[in-house]
């Protein structure tokens, strides 16, 4: 079949999308954006400096009070506006997203829509955002009411694997709420970013509303140092999660810091098979395993292993591995060669450590595109407790096979991770499903259900080393991290 | 003679991607009949089947991008696409009633294909269901068009 055509085939130099206006950077450092599938270059992003992203953050708060007054049902015209494009322009969102970050056509359609179910959502702020009261509150004749106010700028911190998505998870809600946000998407992928600000651009936001600034560490800094950040979200890896809670914490902002993950998936004796083999495809080997919600250790409990791994090997095979754009295929490239290589290192410290190697994904090569980097589906066996590539987070399709007597110890085993993300169940047994959503330890729970990626109107979860923070992105909880609380007691002499 | 590329179904991806293709040979076929002197009795119907199809490009396309998410990237390997073909060889000077038999068998084919489909879909994407239905009935009230014919 026919590989779609890109957007573009080649992006040029990104630039800063501040105040309303579209700003070249003048940093000298720049990087290479590659695609992942023919490791082309298909653009290039700045680092912006510190000053530049001081400059976006001092334009955004300049502009904070006359966005704060203009009212929620005036605000939702532009979500609406930009609904209507982005419905228009999905397709092409889409291609962006699949060319850059390298999964599937299919996929970066899925999260396209997620982008918008963000949008969706926020627009509903005029109910979202309402406050409440209590006639005689505080006392007879005196009234107490709270309002949910902005609170200034707060900025996002984005990931490479999901260059669409995730800043989605932040700034429809923050912006709703009457608050200013600034995006710095990940510079290995920020042309999605870019492409998505040209849309918001046309929406009818007044200038500094949302803005972007394309960088690395410098902007970061910038976010803490700055005292008009209010708040700093952030998804990415847990080494990384956890130094933005600590230094934003110092510095007295909000932060909801969403970290890495290590996702366990048990399958109980009387798992629908065929069913379940399907739908874990998805979550091992979609984004090529580069979500935080992917599978990673596969449990077998009792008698299923053997017929279980003898489908799954099979189902493996048979996954087609090619570049996004085609849409035959069922697996992309992972992101980047650096990335490419880590996967390998752990691969190779499976073998080490003595799992058994029952699929080997790394020689594969694709047609086509043997410069990319693509990973096979990977398949250990003898997987035990303490092996590395059971316990760390690998991001790439490599599957963890356990086997595991009953749900206690499965349970228990991913009780010992320090991570919290997810876990599904496969089984028919209400019993088994209930014991397991009741005492597992991780924020978003599947029951036959590989993926467990909440909808825009609920959180995106996450215990322990998965989530630092209380209030998570999408939903109310967004709101409630982008507001606070006024609380007004009224008294009429 | 219409230019095809079906894909090989293996996901609900590549189902829309065959379902499109579907449409689309289908509107070409019934153009090229519409235009064939030998059919000019059915001309007006062709036509309007023709744009039927079109217009239905449009709402896969609009199903495609309302109800695909992440959690239905599901493999599907039970439906062949081979078993839904459509002829795309159309007849010329073969007069109307040949010429809407031809188009009345790629009604048919395509009935069954989204009933097949929307079998599938119950259990991988619940939300695709009613647009599936609906796509086959309207293919078995086209089916009566032609061979009213």
């Amino acid at each position: 079949m026919a590989v779609l055509d890109p957007v573009s085939k080649n992006y040029g130099k990104m630039k800063n999308y501040v105040n309303g206006e579209w700003v070249e950077s003048e940093s000298s450092k720049v990087l290479d954006i590659r695609d992942p599938s023919t490791t082309e270059v298909i653009g290039q992003v700045p680092l912006s400096t510190k000053e530049e992203t001081r400059a976006a953050i001092d334009a955004a708060h300049d502009s904070w009070w006359s966005w704060r007054e203009t009212a929620p049902g005036d605000r939702t015209r532009c979500f609406f506006k930009l609904k209507t494009i982005m419905e228009r322009e999905y397709e092409n969102i889409a291609r962006i997203i699949s060319q850059e970050q390298g999964k599937t056509i299919d996929d970066a359609r899925g999260e396209t829509r997620r982008c918008i179910d963000n949008i969706d959502v926020a627009a509903g702020i005029t109910s979202l955002q309402m406050g409440y009261n209590l006639e005689d509150g505080a006392a007879s004749n005196i009234d107490e009411e709270v309002i949910i106010s902005p609170m200034g700028v707060f900025a996002a911190v984005c990931p490479f694997n999901f260059p669409g998505m995730v800043p989605f998870w932040f700034w429809p809600y923050a912006v709703a709420t009457g608050n200013m946000f600034i995006v710095k998407p990940s510079e290995q992928v920020p042309m999605t970013s870019q492409y998505m600000f040209r849309l918001i651009d046309q929406a009818g936001f007044p200038p500094g509303t949302i803005s972007l600034v394309n960088g690395r560490e410098d902007a970061v800094n910038t976010f803490f140092d700055h005292k008009d950040v209010r708040g700093i979200s952030f998804v990415g890896s847990t080494p990384v999660a956890k130094w933005i809670y600590k230094t934003a914490g110092e510095k007295g902002k909000r932060v909801q810091a969403q970290g890495g993950a290590k996702n366990s998936l048990i399958i109980m004796p009387d798992a629908v098979l065929d069913k379940t083999v399907n739908n874990m495809l998805s979550s091992f080997y979609g984004c090529a395993g580069q979500r935080c919600l992917a599978g990673s250790n596969m449990i077998a409990i009792g008698d299923v292993a053997e017929p279980l791994l003898k489908k799954w090997l099979e189902a493996s095979r048979n996954l087609k591995v090619g570049r996004g754009l085609d849409e035959s295929s069922q697996m992309g490239p992972v992101v980047s060669a650096a990335a490419k290589e880590k996967v390998l290192g752990y691969i190779q410290k499976g073998v080490d450590e003595g799992a058994k190697l029952l699929l080997d994904g790394r020689g594969i090569k694709v047609p086509g595109y043997e410069k990319g980097h693509f990973i096979g589906p990977t398949v250990f066996d003898d997987v035990t407790p303490d092996m590395a590539i059971a316990k760390e987070e690998i991001f790439g399709p490599v599957v963890c096979f356990h086997r595991m007597k009953n749900l206690d110890e499965a349970i228990e085993f991913t009780h010992k991770s320090p991570f919290g993300n997810a876990a599904s169940i496969y089984t028919q047994n209400g019993k088994w499903a209930r014991e397991f959503r009741y005492r597992t330890q991780c924020g978003n729970i599947g029951i036959n259900v590989g993926i467990a990626a909440a909808m825009a109107y609920f959180p995106f979860a996450g215990y322990k080393d998965s989530f630092f923070g209380d209030l998570h992105g999408q939903g109310k909880d967004a709101i409630k991290f982008f507001t606070d609380r006024k609380v007004v007691i009224t008294r009429w002499f | 003679m219409v230019e095809s590329e079906f894909p090989e179904i293996t996901t609900f991806g590549t189902l829309v991607r065959f379902a499109l293709e579907l449409e689309r040979v289908a509107a070409a076929v019934n153009e090229e009949l519409a235009s064939d002197p030998s059919c000019a009795a059915g001309a007006g119907t062709f036509r309007g089947l023709a744009e039927n199809h079109r217009a239905r490009i449009a709402l896969l396309e609009e199903t495609r991008r309302e109800k695909l998410n992440e959690a239905v990237l599901e493999p599907i390997s039970d439906i062949k696409g081979s078993d839904y073909l459509i002829g795309t060889d159309v007849p010329k000077g073969a007069g109307v009633k040949a010429s809407a038999e031809f188009a009345a068998r790629a009604e048919d084919t395509s009935a069954r294909f989204y009933m097949d489909t929307a079998r599938i879909a119950k259990s991988i994407l619940h939300g695709a269901v009613r647009t599936l239905e609906r796509m086959a009935k309207e293919n078995l009230s086209n089916k009566a068009k032609l061979e009213a014919l």
